[in-house]
């Protein structure tokens, strides 16, 4: 069986973001594996460990630091790793150089990824990724058992309930936090991984037709995080009246 | 409202706290202020709180052990003071020293013997039968994993460890510092907090008193400087001290990791303290069934002195700010990953970044100053909360002894150990001695 | 003149409110309104839909019956066909778990921009603000190239009445014999502790909770407010609450809309958990506690009295 699985070279969560000009951050930050897409390389590996004759490749698209998220992916069990490189930010083009790096390598059984990335949270390639190489897609799955080439998956649904897809090989599985616990790397693995091949095509190498349009980033700022400081006063009853007509009316947060 | 005080102690971290406790109990009205809203708040809330003996000189050695001892009988300490935070607990996991090259571990081991430090030794077998997860190969010289050195196989065993079986953790550190100032306080000490210190006043070449930024002034004949990383710029606001020390404080950055124990093996409740000078690290458990990974600052990792304002504001960028690095997440925790060969590494770093307050030879400064009435507690070189509770007891002894006229400087105090027996010179921490050469320099101390 | 189409949810029948918001955020001078809505629930919506500005009400039909559970396939290609059938130059839905299921293929089958958690959007320029990096940033970007499509953070936009004149079309979207994605059934939700690092709302309990079996009162504010519960270092060091609960430096770090704490001082390594948060409320005894002092809101006082009258006051509004 082959497995593809596409990975994003994203900022640490807990880093600090300091906007600069032209809507750029400094990245001069921790950047690390997606952390859902830690969960799609899991899942690759597990279903390695069932179909012991897989081979896992590991793509991604973003400039030469991101082949350090390859290695982490190489390290948390991937063959193989794939860098595309080339600019990430509109996910229509990020979709088509995958597809192209993907059919350049061989249609696989299964493309894995996470059901988002932390950075960009656009929650959109991977059913780009389907349309492009005319695959089924299944997003935010908590569970995937495969049955030959029939798949079967639970993906997360409102008020977390979990809606119940079948499909089939090959298609798209975009993965949620709940579909496993993702075993990191131990100092083996890592030194294994240091000898597992990566190979970098640039971005024009790739005949993609080009999106027209697409999603500009006009401006980036800072989220205020000026604290209010309110105390609210009077009873109980009458602050926390004041509260939640705050939370809804104000704030807008539930 | 009160401003005049036998003594005023700037710092009420865990070195503070004791201070204050100690010159309650001989009868001094005592004020302790603190920049920061409550106590231990500061550096020492980010001190892993290790508790060993393993120092490179005697006195080290010693002072170590009687710390110990007071952790160990913790309440009564406390003189039974209710915290309604409730009490800190000391965790003995017992301390593996390993023989390695990074570590003058003979010297240890001399020491121990002088001083009476109970200890075994361990062969690899016995590390082996004691804790199976750990590969007890040689991986000596400490390297970086952007070297690629760093990741060729290993070729020899290491020799063995000294093993101590009276030796931890205390969880936690902060609230071990709020338990001890509650102690203070029931013997009549006071707390002011949000008081940042802006004058220290003097007159005659004696101290007088403080000022703080909000314009309050506290007088006092006795001020202490316990400020931890920002001691030397306390020391600087007063007449004549800092040029009058021939070992300066400044602070150092470091790091420490938090990784997750491999599957299967309970590190928090079986797990040992290690120094691992093999590979550069300590280690010890904690919440959560983690690794707590601290560094012996290897000669390959690069020292950042920052200034402390700047540090704690989160300024100065990556590497200087008080966020963690990248870079040093992986080389502590694939260090370790070395000696444990099941840890998983997580990819996203987690840990705790703050401040050492670093003397110039890691060996801290217990002293009077050149300002009659001003003392010092300082320099704790990352290696001095397990003497805590004794600095604070040595401290109030220096400052009465000086305060009735001893001369320090000429014939300096003996301080009488009251567990171990033995005496410490107290002049072993002179702000005017030469470095240390016997010093190692390093957390160690 | 611009055709938008709205991505109508309903429940129990009958349209969201949420949804009556997106119908609100898209009206403007020159805009006609859209309002696509599947599986016969146009009757029940069309009033509420009109009062609020929609034009035209667009009854989806499908082949066949209507699915046993929630389709997110099905209704994506039925809005890719109303988009092409009504040529429509953008459209309007929601965040939601719905919302992330249909609007994102509905972008992979016209192969359209789509932005998605916008805070705001202006269609004059097309373009929309939206968190970025962790929540940490809000970029504002502008979409171009086909049907441009947003996605709204919900609560964000509020109904307001606009009435218009609207007409009520049936569209019939054809079936697809492509059937490799079936939607087999609903598993209702099972009980278990979401993830924290993923909780959009949490409300947390500290020292103040006093032991372990307080926590069901958290709990059931939790289920108010569709939050998780957390907790400081002091309740699972005290053996109050399991460790996968702990936000703080040795914990979990949490970047939720909205966070909660109850009896807790605010200590530095706690705070360095949730510090990003975009709003923190704190409940507390303690006026001069480092939370309450951090806080967007703070109520002082018993949590005890505070926390349940909180949970009802959620209920009654809701």
């Amino acid at each position: 069986m082959k497995i593809h699985v596409c990975v994003k070279h994203v900022p640490d969560s807990a880093a600090t973001i300091t906007v600069m000009a032209g809507g750029r951050i400094d990245e001069n930050i921790t950047f690390l594996l997606n952390p859902y897409d830690e969960n799609a390389v899991e899942e690759a590996v597990r279903i390695r460990e069932r179909l012991p004759d897989t081979e896992i490749v590991a793509l991604t698209v973003g400039g030469e630091d991101a082949a350090c998220t390859l290695r982490s992916a190489l390290a948390m069990g991937a063959d193989r790793g794939i860098l595309v490189a080339g600019d990430v930010f509109d996910s229509r083009r990020t979709a088509r150089y995958l597809a192209a790096a993907i059919r350049r390598d061989g249609l696989p059984d299964l493309v894995l990824t996470g059901k988002l990335s932390i950075d960009a949270v656009g929650c959109q390639t991977m059913f780009r990724l389907g349309a492009l190489l005319d695959m089924p897609v299944v997003n935010a799955a908590t569970a995937l058992t495969l049955e030959g080439r029939r798949v079967v998956a639970e993906c997360e649904a409102a008020g977390g309930g979990r809606l119940v897809m079948e499909t089939g090989l090959p298609c798209v599985a975009g993965a949620a936090k709940g579909l496993n616990a993702p075993r990191y790397p131990t100092f083996p693995d890592i030194v294994k991984a240091r000898k597992k091949p990566v190979e970098t095509i640039a971005a024009g190498e790739l005949a993609i037709d080009a999106p027209a349009g697409g999603v500009e980033v006009l401006a980036l700022e800072p989220a205020v995080q000026q604290r209010r400081g309110e105390v609210l006063e009077g009873s109980a009853r009458e602050a926390v009246k004041a509260l939640v007509q705050r939370l809804r009316e104000v704030e807008r947060v539930i | 409202m009160d401003n005049e005080y036998d003594a005023i102690i700037i710092g009420a971290g865990v070195i503070g706290c004791p201070i204050a406790f100690e010159l309650a109990k001989k009868g001094y009205r005592t004020l302790s202020v603190d920049k920061l809203s409550d106590a231990g708040m500061g550096s020492t809330a980010a001190s892993c709180a290790i508790v060993r003996a393993h120092y490179s000189t005697v006195d080290g050695v010693a002072m170590a052990y009687e710390g110990f001892k007071y952790w160990l009988d913790w309440e009564n300490y406390l003189e039974n003071v209710k915290d309604e935070k409730g009490l800190a607990r000391y965790m003995n996991t017992g301390s593996i020293l390993i023989k390695s090259k990074g570590h003058d571990w003979r010297k240890v081991k001399n020491n121990y013997d002088v001083v009476g430090v109970p200890y075994e030794e361990w062969s690899v077998e016995k590390i082996n039968e004691m804790v199976p997860v750990y590969d007890l190969h040689e991986f000596w010289p400490v390297r970086r994993p952007e070297d690629p050195r760093f990741y060729d196989e290993p070729t020899g065993m290491l020799e063995g460890a000294i093993f101590c079986p009276e030796g931890g953790y205390m969880s936690d550190p902060m609230l071990s510092a709020h338990n001890i100032m509650r102690a203070a306080e029931a013997r009549g000490s006071r707390f002011v907090f949000n008081a940042e210190v802006v004058e220290i006043r003097s007159e005659n070449r004696r101290v007088t008193g403080i000022t703080l930024k909000d314009g309050t002034r506290f007088d006092a004949p006795v001020v202490v400087n316990v400020a931890g990383p920002h001691s030397y710029k306390i020391n600087q606001m007063a007449e004549g001290v800092w040029e009058g020390c021939n070992i300066k404080t400044q602070a150092l950055r470091h790091e420490v990791m938090h990784c997750p124990s491999p599957p299967g093996y309970d590190y928090y409740n079986e797990g040992y303290h290690t120094s691992d000078g093999d590979i550069g690290c300590y280690y010890r458990p904690e919440v959560g069934n983690m690794f707590l990974i601290g560094s012996e600052d290897p000669e390959c990792d690069p020292q950042v002195w920052v200034d402390p304002d700047e540090f704690y504001a989160g300024e100065g960028g990556p590497g200087r700010d008080n966020q963690l690095t990248e870079s040093q997440w992986k080389a502590q925790c694939y260090r370790v990953a070395k000696r444990v060969p099941t840890l998983q590494v997580p990819n996203q770093p987690r840990g705790v970044c703050d401040l050492y307050d670093c003397s110039d030879d890691w060996i801290p400064l217990y002293d009077k100053s050149d300002l009659g009435g001003f003392y010092m507690a300082i320099g704790s070189s990352g290696n001095q909360y397990k003497n805590a509770p004794v600095a604070g007891a040595m401290m109030a002894e220096l400052i009465d002894a000086c305060q009735k006229g001893l001369d320090h400087d000429k014939e300096p105090l003996q301080f009488k150990l009251k567990y171990t027996g033995r005496s410490i010179d107290v002049g072993f921490f002179s702000r005017k001695r030469e470095i240390n050469t016997e010093s190692s320099f390093s957390v160690n101390g | 003149m611009r055709r938008i189409g709205i991505v109508i949810e309903t429940r129990d029948g009958d349209v969201t409110k949420n949804s009556l918001g997106a119908v609100s955020a898209a009206r403007g001078p020159d805009h006609r309104l859209f309002a696509l809505v599947a599986d016969g629930q146009a009757d029940t919506c069309a009033a509420k839909l009109a009062s609020h500005g929609a034009h035209t009400v667009v009854d989806m039909h499908f082949d066949g019956d209507p699915p046993a559970a929630f389709d997110p396939v099905r209704l994506a290609r039925g809005v890719a066909a109303a988009t092409r059938g009504f040529r429509l130059d953008a459209l309007v839905g929601l965040s939601s778990a719905a919302g992330r299921e249909v609007l994102p293929r509905v972008a992979a089958l016209l192969d359209a921009p789509l932005v998605m958690d916008c805070l705001e959007i202006r269609l004059a320029d097309n373009t929309a603000r939206k968190p970025l990096y962790s929540g940490k940033t809000v970029a504002t970007v502008r979409l171009s190239g086909g049907t441009i499509m947003f996605g709204l953070r919900p609560n964000v936009y509020r109904p307001s009445a606009s009435p218009v004149e609207t007409d009520r079309v049936s569209f019939s979207v054809p079936a697809d014999p492509d059937d490799r994605l079936r939607v087999l059934r609903v598993r209702e939700p099972q009980s278990g502790a979401a993830d924290l690092a993923e909780a959009d709302i949490i409300i947390s309990g500290g020292r103040g909770m006093g032991g372990p079996e307080n926590y069901r009162l958290l709990e059931a504010c939790a289920r108010a407010l569709g939050a998780c519960v957390g907790a400081s270092r002091v309740a699972v060091d005290s053996g109050w609450v399991p460790h996968t609960l702990q936000v703080g430096q040795t914990g979990n770090t949490v970047n939720p809309r909205l966070y909660i704490a109850c009896g807790i001082s605010g200590a530095v390594q706690h705070l360095a958990g949730m510090k990003t948060s975009g709003l923190i409320v704190a409940i507390n005894r303690d006026p001069e506690a480092p939370m309450v002092k951090t806080a967007d809101y703070a109520i002082i006082g018993d949590l005890f009295e505070i926390v349940p009258l909180l949970t009802r006051e959620l209920q009654r509004s809701a």
